[in-house]
């Protein structure tokens, strides 16, 4: 029994990691070309190749991968600037880390909703700004919805990832403060130079770790684009997305074969990550990495 | 340099952690806070250091006010009981830290590094990474590194309380010498009262968040302000008296004096009662043996009023639990507190 107990307990997480595989096999197999529904039988790389001759889809790529890079980015820069103001302040358990904490909790689509109440031309913000006169109409307040320079989304996808680094952050970077950081205060280092020498450089894993968490997620979600978008080029999930809904059903292995893109870019991600945490740990870094 | 605290009220969350605390440090004198875990001591050194601010009181540095000084410009340096290296960096980086933040240059950062590891007995290991170090050799660089950022004062926090007692010598006699060698002002946390009573050339004895005694060892030890004092370095037995015209008389025992006549309550450390002599009246029962290496511990107690004395005989030990014997008080060792 021993010996069976931790499998019985693993048991539910197997169960849904099997159902994902499941779904991650179904659609590789798909994207082969292998659908016995519509009388698809023959292994093959047409689709990837079709994929790959599509001018549209490096346009699809590009657009996921900028709107990846530069939020994840600012979201790592800003999430960390964000933590060392919390925990400068001692704020580590107390009402302003509860309000750090709603944009978490909020789901993509609510702050899509925001976005788009708050920044559209027809938004709150354009009007108060024309009814102030700093603007001669609603019109003049600058496009960053539904436009190819994605501000909106990135704006959106900020306004969650940056309480989320945060977040993700603070724990070690408080204690990593109250203990080394105080320890290089006493030994002459004014705050922030103990900042940058001690606090900041032990906590990159995690500023890592929470960049690629983001990065990941941000290079594949499919709502915000699919809300605040341009009509052309579109982000990658969401081209995957159209052309899966396609009514003709044998398309369906191409919409696959473009998933399998998305998998194997994400996969890269993966790649990096554990290399990543590997390096840390043979560098000995690990007591106080997560 | 000198240091003097004045007042030193400290609360913390509600709780009066330390209560008005005096005390002054001569310039180049180690002196022992010693006391229970949780009388405040280690307070009482975060304070002096700037990182907690007290409640009251200040801290004075070679006479002058240092409570507006932050903690990374007041010099007195803490090694910490979690010694608090910095895992990113090599041992050489660890020790020379408190220069490069001064802006040294990096050739004087190297040659400083190199003559303290040699000062600590760890030549060549500049390079080394910290978790490639024993617990002994850490305490070392944590110690260079203090000694690196030419302390004002350094504040040793239970500093080897985590080394095995072999270990725990070696550090003692270096950080001693160091100390001699540098003449640094320096405060040694411990609760070990052999520790304190060899190392230091005075010792603030701590309790509940106030200094009960602060004298030189020898006179804490045999003229203890009090009885809370008295039982911080043995387990005595106290037996009320009274002193007229300089001759201390009790229930057991009575010897000349030169103190003032009034009540008083005799200390009676194991070291001034002695089993004998033989033929004496034995109303002494042996209650308990314990084997100590060197010697026995034995606890005694009074068949007529219950006094428990505790003494120690030479190994091999000839008693045995429930023994009868006499006893002799020596009455040079014996202490006299006023009641």
């Amino acid at each position: 029994m021993k010996k069976w107990q931790p499998y019985l307990l693993l048991s539910p997480l197997i169960l849904l990691g099997l159902l994902f595989l499941l779904g991650v096999g179904n659609a590789l197999v798909q994207s082969l070309g292998y659908i016995p529904a519509f009388n698809m039988k023959e292994i093959t790389l047409k689709y990837y190749r079709q994929v790959f001759n599509e001018p549209a889809l490096f346009a699809s790529v590009k657009v996921s991968l900028v709107i990846a890079a530069v939020s994840s980015v600012l979201a790592a820069v800003f999430g960390v600037v964000l933590c060392a103001a919390l925990t400068a302040n001692g704020r580590v358990r107390n009402k302003v880390l509860q309000i750090v904490r709603i944009p978490i909790l909020v789901p993509h689509t609510i702050a899509a909703l925001f976005i788009i109440m708050f920044f559209s031309q027809n938004g709150l913000l354009a009007r108060i700004l024309f009814h102030m006169g700093t603007l001669g109409s609603q019109a003049d307040f600058p496009a960053i919805l539904f436009t190819t320079n994605n501000i909106g989304i990135i704006m959106a996808y900020l306004w969650k990832e940056i309480p989320f680094v945060a977040y993700f952050v603070l724990a070690l970077m408080s204690s990593i403060n109250a203990t080394l950081g105080e320890a290089a205060e006493n030994l002459g280092a004014p705050g922030i130079k103990s900042f940058l020498h001690i606090t900041l450089p032990l906590c990159m894993p995690a500023v890592n770790k929470a960049f690629l968490i983001i990065f990941a997620f941000s290079f594949g979600a499919y709502e915000l684009p699919f809300l605040l978008g341009a009509t052309i080029p579109k982000a990658l999930p969401v081209q995957a997305y159209i052309e899966y809904i396609n009514p003709d059903l044998r398309h369906r292995a191409y919409a696959m074969a473009m998933n399998g893109v998305m998998l194997l870019i994400t996969l890269a991600i993966s790649a990096v990550y554990y290399w990543l945490s590997r390096r840390t740990y043979d560098k000995g870094g690990n007591r106080f990495g997560s | 340099m000198e240091l003097s605290l004045k007042d030193i009220s400290v609360t913390l969350s509600g709780e009066e952690i330390l209560k008005s605390i005096d005390l002054t440090i001569e310039d180049g004198a180690i002196i022992s806070l010693l006391g229970a875990s949780g009388c405040g001591k280690s307070t009482l050194l975060k304070t002096i250091a700037g990182i907690i601010t007290p409640s009251g009181g200040s801290v004075f540095l070679n006479g002058s006010c240092a409570d507006n000084l932050p903690p990374h410009r007041r010099g007195t340096v803490i090694v910490f009981q979690d010694l608090r290296l910095f895992p990113h960096m090599t041992v050489a980086d660890n020790i020379s830290f408190p220069l490069k933040m001064r802006g040294v240059s990096k050739e004087q950062c190297r040659k400083t590094a190199v003559e303290l590891l040699e000062k600590v007995q760890l030549e060549g290991y500049g390079e080394r990474k910290i978790n490639e170090m024993s617990g002994g050799q850490l305490q070392r660089v944590a110690l260079a590194r203090a000694l690196a950022a030419k302390p004002n004062v350094l504040l040793l926090d239970e500093p080897f309380s985590s080394l095995d007692e072999n270990l725990r010598q070696d550090m003692r006699k270096l950080v001693l010498k160091l100390q001699k060698e540098y003449r640094i002002t320096t405060i040694l946390v411990t609760h070990d009262r052999q520790e304190a009573l060899c190392m230091s050339d005075r010792i603030a004895l701590m309790k509940s968040g106030k200094i009960l005694q602060y004298d030189t060892p020898e006179r804490i030890y045999h003229a203890p302000a009090s009885r809370e004092v008295a039982d911080f370095f043995s387990e005595n037995a106290y037996i009320d008296g009274t002193v007229t015209d300089h001759a201390f008389t009790c229930d057991i025992a009575a010897f000349r004096t030169e103190m003032p006549d009034g009540p008083y309550q005799a200390v009676l450390r194991p070291g001034a009662v002695r089993i004998g002599p033989w033929d004496g009246k034995r109303d002494f029962q042996v209650t308990e043996i314990s084997y100590r290496g060197e010697d026995y511990g034995i606890s005694l107690k009074d068949q007529t009023n219950g006094l428990v004395l505790n003494t120690s005989v030479p190994s091999p030990c000839m008693f045995k639990v429930g023994d009868l014997v006499s006893v002799q008080l020596d009455q040079e060792k014996i202490i006299l507190l006023p009641r």
